[in-house]
């Protein structure tokens, strides 16, 4: 360290280290105008809570979630449960039929997208042409016309008859939806599926193998065809051994039967106990990152904010778990069981029969008018309005996403790979693709949280999705704030989810492009 | 109208008057000519330390700086320059020591900061205009809503330095329409217009085209002349030789020697100094 | 700062840069070879080409049978227009309505001539290319339409067992004689245009775009005049439909003065800007925009709605209070802004802040009562009180922020007293107006409003106040992770629970304030996107010339960060827009549910849905489809012409 002084020190500059009074103090000005505002708005939510009290209390409407146990007077058009004993059953039920309107849309909007967006920069004019009139049209148009649009167009289909078609046996469309056939999870599903993660397994490692085997001697090999191949023959395999696995039902009994025997301090003193560690790590982390070889820097306001909050963080979750909500952990531990049994259940010596079962739509007579049967997957008028709904309009976005993704890798980047000599399939999948990938996925992600919310216009045609059930329950209950409530940490923990999703695939291409 | 580089020599010896100076240099003081000495201190900086997360951007740094002189501070990327002469107009805040500028310490205290950076004009490397305000609004913007001029008076004085930086004709331009050079001359007109006490330059010419340096330069050895206070950081060896008072050079967040021209180019001390002159000259 | 999720605005903008460098023009080839580089260049296009025309004949083929069949109620949208577009209101107040959409396009109108800039204009070739196209369209539509279906002598569809009894193709075809002569006409003209010698610098001959557009909107208007389009309407609840007729007197009247406003007013505007300088413009630019962000509020307060004024209370109290307010106001402003006045103006700056949050706290607890335009008046004082000190030293910027003052007050205070008062609009619903009209009233509004809120939002998540931060992110990110019906039912079902019993609130003002919220957190993302965009040195040369943090935000960040947004916010503006078709499902008489629920609950139109879904679809389609190319030309020109 270099020790020169300044030459001329000035007698007045020993007043200089003064502190400046408080109203003129840069930290305290930032942090002083900071909480004030915290309180005006807790105040200012306060005072509506408050007032939402009084307003409550005056007109005898009980606050509280226990309705989610009483019998709820209705039945649901559609779901697991189309008659749910207690309002929070069929709220649950609304939840299902919400995820399932959303995994299913999400599937067929992405297909449909990806190939309107590559239709859109297709050489082929009538191709292009057409995609672009397919996105102009469906995005222009809220999507709620557009659901009721083709609600109603349905309902002008003919009645179903006896022979139904257009092509009878296989896909039935009428006024009461649509039918077609129904592939689900049969008897042996459980068992079968670990043999094909067992070879899914495998075969990655197969194909590693493959992978280096390229790496090192060049030589032509065919890793994700070797992948697919291990994955093909354990799936045959299982297929037939999978009642070979039926002890697997009895490790998950035990670890049930372990975690009912807790007791609900131990779970209080384990959730705390998580919830220090936790703490303590970040801050550990969090001072070591400011670490030097001179000693700990000088902590700015926002780092001692960051460690306050995880400390709070810390403590609130503690008073959370033992104060504010003891019964919690009862509630873990139940569920844990629950949780466990529900899963002990799927396997079973008992479970002999195909692991994926099939249906053909079909056509049953009640009475004099016939209807489609249980046997094929319905959607039923208001389902397939909502869902065809939801997957054309997002297609539609998705489409300019997958285009605008395609676009803007830069042209440089198709010229390189030519003057390289790759052939155009290699050119795509190895370097416009992992690129343009990297562009889309993110408002990609935007596009299914979009859908997510969207199956939320049901509520208009009357499809018992989770708003349209929890309309029901508080036109019953009088429960709006506590139903509002549950839609809003429901859709809160879709977003994260696939915020979640999106992001673990986010990191990986960033990762991947390194 | 410029200077050219063999009389702006005669220039600086002009305004200092004598000619050159008698250097010694000891252990312990700045070597300053007893004339520089006797001058007010402008910027007094004491065991001055940054770190960013666990790198140690500026360690010790003690130096003081004289009205009117001409201090430039060279050394190899990374070394600390630039985060130096930014913790002076406060854009960093340092960790630990003292930062005095014209008698006001620059700490926690609103009022210090607004008047330091009132007193200090800044010049960045890669100009930093306003794209979306013309040159002459660049140039009002501050002195009417912190010096609170009116807007005739502000756009006089700003037409003024647009002459005395060689450009009055590109007052109703913007920004992108001009070259590196002349953005560059806007941005020093920018910071005058605040008629600043002392003025610091951030590598002024590392984001310009070569034929664009010199008049760069020309407006910089012009200001020296005319008696302001500067702090500059630069690679340009030519402009440190024939304009700066005295050269601070640092490494590492250190600062290695400091000297007159004559001594640093000629005769330096330091082992590091040597190095870094044999790989740059 | 936060890169968790690209920004679509990035993502776009190699896009623009491509549609920008593509040349205008593309060298010309002749039919065949046109066909066969873009319809047949390898086996698997031809298949895709085979594939896709036969899918999209079959849809057009489709849309034509369902549009033009005789089956088609197309009278109840005919009928129901009014209805569509503004519900009940009466109608000999109609003029009302003419009033607010004469003003809208006058001030279009003269906004465009303006400040748009002239375009190269429309090539004739490029016209009469379309006309050819729009002559092979409506040909290619005659033949594949299906055969008209027989209507006997008692007026029925004849019908043979389970099947309607067509005409024969050949007859169907004659019967088409006015479609064919369509075609025709349209294929002369599109001949007759190319025609047109070449100019003698052999560049090619153009059409102004305006002049255009005028023209395509003159047809429609003139052939109301002239052809029997028929007349359709309720007379006293019965419905009258008598075609043949040209339609009726106040509906085509009303629309020849809106085609004449709209050129006049673009010519003006033309005839102005050719007179004026540089610097007048951009006065006169900022003069308009002001118009503008007033308009909706005269014309929705005071036109539509008549406002029944009490002079008695007027002179008593409410200008009484607007003068208080001015007055005493402009002294506290005048002496915050003396010179020296130093942190005791920043402090007296946070007293009156907090003088205002009192008196809504004292609101809420009922202390003591007050008007609640004094509350907001005070609130506003406080605001202006906070940023006064940017204004202090020179006696003429006092002066002009004094001015600001008196203007913000005489303009609230005006627009208070006026919402205040009630309509004498009769109308026989609750609501002064419904249908298209109020999806535009709350589109407006809501975006008028959630504009602010969202900047401010967008501020609070990238500064460095971490508290002010969190809250904002957590605003956000919970709106923005919730569907907006669930937001619409807190606000109209809940929100009546938060007020004290004093207060009410109409389901026209929750909808709206519902739509805000929302909208804002939305809007917060846009301009994040923008602030993101800008460069950290634009902050540091902000601080190194001094200026504070609110002028460094005025002057130097959001100007920029906002321009780099536009794209996206226009995105928005179409998203709000179509988000309004939400108001039927809480109860508003919206388009959607006139046409879903109001229609077919007529007697006359029994069930008849479709028809009217339809045609709000292409209400729609038209405002968003209009939004968004605009929004891709100001793309483009951002992107391209970054001055």
């Amino acid at each position: 360290m270099s020790d020169e002084r300044g030459a001329g020190e000035t007698a007045s500059l020993g007043t200089l280290g003064a502190r400046p009074p408080f109203y003129r103090d840069a930290t305290v000005v930032k942090w002083l105008s900071q909480v004030v505002g915290l309180v005006l708005v807790l105040l200012g939510l306060f005072f509506l809570a408050s007032q939402a009290q009084n307003n409550l209390e005056e007109r005898d409407i009980a606050t509280g979630y226990d309705f989610l146990g009483t019998a709820l007077g209705s039945d649901l058009g559609s779901g697991i449960d189309t008659n749910p004993d207690t309002s929070g059953r069929a709220l649950w039920a609304g939840m299902v039929n919400t995820i399932r309107l959303a995994i299913a849309g999400i599937a067929l909007a992405t297909i449909l997208g990806v190939l309107v967006g590559v239709g859109r920069l297709s050489r082929n004019w009538i191709v292009s042409r057409t995609s672009s009139v397919f996105v102009e049209t469906l995005r222009n148009i809220p999507l709620l016309v557009q659901i009721i649009l083709i609600f109603v167009v349905i309902a002008s289909l003919p009645r179903v008859t006896t022979d139904q078609g257009p092509i009878h046996g296989w896909l039935h469309v009428s006024n009461t939806g649509v039918s077609i056939p129904r592939v689900t999870i049969g008897d042996g599903f459980y068992q079968w599926i670990i043999f094909v993660i067992a070879g899914a397994a495998l075969g990655r490692w197969a194909m590693r193998r493959q992978e280096r085997r390229h790496d090192l001697t060049g030589q032509q090999t065919y890793p994700w065809l070797s992948f697919a191949g291990v994955v093909l023959a354990f799936a045959a395999v299982g297929w037939f051994a999978h009642p070979a696995l039926g002890w697997v039902g009895a490790i998950f009994d035990a670890i049930a039967s372990g975690i009912d025997a807790l007791t609900p301090p131990i779970v209080q003193v384990v959730i705390s106990l998580l919830a220090i560690a936790a703490a303590v790590q970040w801050i550990r982390r969090f001072l070591a990152s400011h670490r030097t070889p001179a000693g700990l820097t000088k902590l700015i306001d926002d780092d001692w904010f960051r460690i306050i909050f995880a400390g709070a963080g810390a403590v609130l979750v503690i008073l959370f778990v033992t104060l504010g909500w003891p019964g919690l952990s009862s509630w873990v531990i139940n569920s844990g069981r629950d949780l466990f049994e529900v899963i002990a259940d799927k396997f079973g010596d008992g479970r002999t029969g195909s692991p994926i079962a099939a249906y053909r739509p079909d056509i049953e007579q009640l009475g004099n008018f016939p209807n489609y049967g249980p046997a094929g997957l319905n959607l039923i008028q208001a389902l397939a309005a909502v869902y065809f709904g939801v997957v054309l309009y997002t297609a539609a976005f998705i489409a300019e996403v997958v285009r605008g993704g395609i676009l803007a890798v830069p042209k440089g980047q198709s010229e390189a790979a030519q003057a390289l000599g790759l052939r155009r399939t290699t050119m795509l999948r190895r370097v416009i693709l992992p690129q343009a990938f990297r562009v889309i996925l993110p408002p990609l992600g935007n596009q299914y949280l979009n859908l997510t919310k969207n199956t939320s216009l049901a509520i208009a045609i009357g499809y018992s999705d989770v708003v349209q059930v929890g309309q029901t329950v508080y036109n019953q209950t009088g429960k709006t704030l506590e139903v509002v409530s549950i839609w809003m940490l429901f859709y809160l923990a879709c977003s994260l989810t696939i915020s979640v999703v999106v992001n673990f695939f986010n990191v990986r291409m960033r990762i991947v492009e390194r | 109208m410029w200077g050219s580089d063999s009389d702006s020599r005669d220039a600086k010896q002009g305004r200092d008057g004598k000619g050159k100076h008698d250097v010694s240099i000891s252990d312990a003081t700045v070597a300053v000519s007893d004339e520089l000495a006797a001058r007010d201190d402008m910027i007094v900086c004491r065991e001055v330390d940054k770190w960013f997360g666990d790198f140690q951007a500026l360690s010790g740094i003690s130096a003081t700086i004289k009205e009117q002189e001409i201090v430039v501070v060279l050394g190899p990327s990374g070394s600390g320059k630039s985060t130096w002469i930014r913790c002076i107009n406060r854009l960093e805040v340092h960790q630990s020591g003292q930062i005095i500028v014209d008698g006001i310490e620059l700490s926690n205290d609103l009022r210090n900061i607004e008047k330091i950076r009132s007193e200090v004009g800044m010049v960045f490397q890669q100009f930093n205009l306003f794209p979306h305000l013309t040159v002459m609004d660049n140039i009002t913007l501050a002195p009417i809503w912190v010096r609170r001029k009116s807007r005739s008076e502000a756009e006089e004085q700003a037409l003024a330095l647009l002459e005395r930086v060689g450009i009055p004709e590109q007052a109703q331009k913007f920004p992108g329409q001009l070259s590196g050079g002349q953005q560059q001359r806007v941005a020093i007109a920018r910071a005058l217009a605040m008629e600043p006490r002392v003025m610091l330059f951030d590598e002024p010419t590392s984001a310009l085209d070569p034929e664009m340096i010199k008049e760069v330069l020309d407006v910089m050895e012009e200001l020296a002349r005319t008696g302001m206070t500067m702090m500059v950081v630069t690679h340009e060896m030519g402009f440190a030789r024939e304009v700066a008072d005295r050269i601070i050079f640092m490494e590492d967040g250190e600062i290695v020697e400091v000297g007159t021209p004559e001594h640093f180019f000629t005769e330096p001390e330091e082992e590091r100094t040597k190095l870094f002159l044999s790989q740059v000259l | 700062m936060n890169q968790g999720d690209a920004l679509p605005t990035l993502a776009d903008k190699p896009v623009i840069e491509r549609v920008a460098t593509r040349p205008v023009e593309e060298t010309y080839r002749s039919p065949a070879e046109w066909v066969r580089k873009n319809l047949f260049p390898s086996p698997f296009n031809s298949f895709l080409t085979v594939a896709f025309g036969l899918f999209v004949l079959l849809t057009v083929r489709g849309l034509l049978n369902f549009v033009f069949s005789e089956e088609r109620g197309w009278d109840a949208v005919r009928t129901n227009l009014r209805l569509i577009f503004t519900h009940a209101y009466p109608e000999e107040q109609y003029v009302r309505v003419w009033v607010c959409v004469g003003v809208m396009v006058a001030l279009a109108g003269l906004s465009l001539g303006l400040f748009a800039a002239r375009g190269d204009g429309v090539p004739l070739r490029k016209i009469s290319n379309a006309l050819v196209a729009a002559a092979v369209a409506v040909a290619v539509g005659v033949v594949l339409r299906e055969p008209s279906v027989l209507i006997g002598a008692d007026g029925e569809v004849v019908r043979t067992d389970d099947a309607v009894v067509r005409q024969s193709f050949a007859d169907a075809m004659s019967d088409r004689w006015g479609w064919w002569l369509t075609a025709a006409v349209l294929a002369v003209i599109a001949l007759g245009l190319r025609r047109v010698p070449a100019l003698g610098d052999g560049s090619l001959r153009t059409i102004q775009a305006f002049n255009l557009a005028a023209i395509a909107l003159a047809l429609p208007v003139l052939s109301a005049w002239i052809y029997p389009w028929g007349h359709y309407a309720f007379a006293e609840g019965e419905f009258i439909a008598e075609p043949g007729r040209t339609v009726a007197i106040s509906t085509k009247l009303p629309w020849t003065v809106m085609w004449v406003l709209a050129v006049a007013s673009l010519l003006v505007g033309r005839w102005v800007r050719s007179r004026i300088g540089e610097q007048s413009l951009s006065r006169l630019r900022i003069a308009v925009n002001l118009v503008w962000l007033a308009v909706p509020f005269v014309l929705y307060w005071v036109v539509l709605r008549d406002p029944d004024l009490d002079w008695a209370r007027i002179t008593q109290v409410d200008v009484p209070l607007a003068l208080a307010f001015g007055v005493a106001g402009g002294i506290v402003l005048w002496w915050l802004t003396s010179d020296g006045i130093g942190e005791l103006g920043r402090i007296a700056a946070l007293a009156l802040l907090g003088l205002a949050a009192f008196n809504w706290l004292a609101a809420f607890m009922g202390w003591y009562p007050m008007l609640q335009k004094v509350r907001i008046s005070f609130l506003l004082l406080a605001v202006v009180a906070l940023l006064a000190h940017n204004f202090s030293g020179e006696t003429q910027k006092r002066r002009r922020l004094l001015a600001a003052w008196l203007a913000i007050m005489a303009v609230f205070h005006y627009f208070a007293t006026i919402m205040n008062t009630p309509s004498t609009v009769e109308t026989p619903t609750e609501a002064l107006i419904g249908g298209f009209a109020v999806t535009l009233v709350v589109a407006v509004f809501t975006l008028m409003l959630s504009f602010p809120l969202g900047v401010l939002l967008a501020l609070a998540r990238t500064s460095r106040l971490p508290i002010f931060r969190v809250m904002a992110t957590s605003y956000i990110e919970v709106v923005r992770g919730v569907p907006l019906i669930t937001i619409l039912i807190f606000f109209v079902v809940i929100l009546p629970l938060f007020l004290p019993a004093n207060m009410e609130i109409s389901l026209f003002a929750s909808a709206t304030l519902g739509y805000t919220l929302f909208s804002a957190a939305y809007l917060a993302e846009n301009v994040r996107g923008g602030l993101q965009s800008i460069r950290r040195g634009q902050y540091e040369a902000s601080d190194a010339v001094g200026l504070s943090t609110s002028l460094r935000t005025t002057f130097v960040i959001l100007p920029q960060a906002l321009r780099a947004s536009i794209p996206p916010l226009v995105g928005q503006v179409i998203a709000t827009f179509k988000e309004t078709s939400l108001l039927a499902i809480i109860g508003v008489f919206d388009i959607l549910r006139m046409a879903n629920s109001v229609i077919p609950a007529q007697t006359q139109f029994l069930g008849i849905k479709r028809e009217g879904l339809l045609f709000v679809s292409l209400v729609y389609w038209v405002f968003a489809y209009t939004l968004s190319k605009w929004s891709q030309r100001l793309e483009r020109r951002l992107g391209v012409g970054e001055r």
